[in-house]
């Protein structure tokens, strides 16, 4: 089946998550044999967006490529994140990384808020 | 799990999804964990970024919902453009899974079988199992009471094989 390419150092340029997963939530991709799962449960994503009091309505699709958008976002700043923690040497992810990571990206600046 | 306070604001995405994400893009990389909480927050402002985006796009189009579209268009406008092409992966995935779906059940429905006939085999399927049950229960029954009555025998008969066995010593006394 799918080979576990984590824990090897291979980069992992190729694909995104292959798609094996125990529970699959009702409405996402699964049945396609190879779908790509969304890692983040959709339900959540869509009360996320929901809490937004200007948003009415929301489609399932949109929903599902949002989810992937932020999965991209998740992985993207990690990577960017421990670029920084290996030019300081380190090889525990800190927090300072992803702060630096933060102010480094223009497209990050949003975050900017978050960081305490 | 589901929020009980009420507070939609407290929603963010659940820290084991994070963390597994995490764990598959850095493998065999530590984190700390005040960095985890850091990205589990970051993953939900981003959501809400994106979602207002699309929502002010979604209102601008005189469109209702939010669809892929809107959401494609806020990547781009946002400066996530790098992202529109994987994220389009998905919505090919879903449509194919539309697709099927939408032919599977045509599928069924041209069976040729009607609903009445459907619901009647259903209740001759439903009495049949009932019966199956009855008769397994009757069975064990049966077999319980088979292994009482095989215990008591067994229970009699050690009994009664001690009764004679005490009698034989008596007569080989008289013999001497």
């Amino acid at each position: 089946m799918a080979a576990a390419a984590a824990g090897n150092g291979t980069p992992r340029e190729e694909e995104g998550p292959s798609g094996e997963a125990a529970a699959p939530p009702p409405q996402a991709p699964t049945s396609v044999p190879g779908a790509r799962l969304s890692r983040l449960p959709l339900a959540r994503v869509k009360a996320l967006v929901k809490a937004d009091p200007d948003v009415t309505l929301a489609g399932q699709e949109a929903i599902f490529i949002l989810a992937r958008a932020a999965e991209l976002f998740v992985e993207t700043i990690a990577k960017d994140a421990y670029c920084c923690a290996q030019q300081g040497k380190r090889k525990t992810l800190q927090r300072r990384d992803l702060d630096n990571a933060i102010e480094a990206v223009d497209e990050f600046a949003f975050l900017e808020g978050t960081l305490d | 799990m589901a929020s009980s306070s009420g507070n939609d604001d407290d929603l963010t995405i659940p820290r084991a999804a994070i963390n597994k994400m995490i764990k598959e893009t850095l493998p065999n990389v530590r984190v700390a964990n005040d960095a985890r909480e850091l990205v589990v927050n970051c993953c939900t402002e981003f959501i809400h970024l994106i979602s207002s985006e699309a929502n002010e796009i979604c209102n601008k189009s005189e469109k209702k919902t939010i669809s892929p579209e809107h959401v494609i268009q806020a990547l781009e406008s946002l400066g996530f453009g790098s992202y529109i092409s994987e994220v389009k992966e998905v919505l090919q995935e879903c449509k194919t899974v539309a697709l099927k779906r939408r032919k599977a059940s045509s599928r069924l429905e041209n069976l040729g079988i009607p609903e009445e006939e459907l619901l009647r085999q259903q209740q001759e399927l439903f009495a049949k199992a009932r019966q199956q049950q009855a008769e397994l229960a009757q069975q064990e029954w049966l077999q319980m009471q088979q292994a009482a009555q095989q215990a008591q025998l067994a229970a009699a008969t050690a009994s009664a094989s001690n009764q004679a066995g005490s009698s034989q010593d008596e007569e080989d006394d008289d013999d001497i």
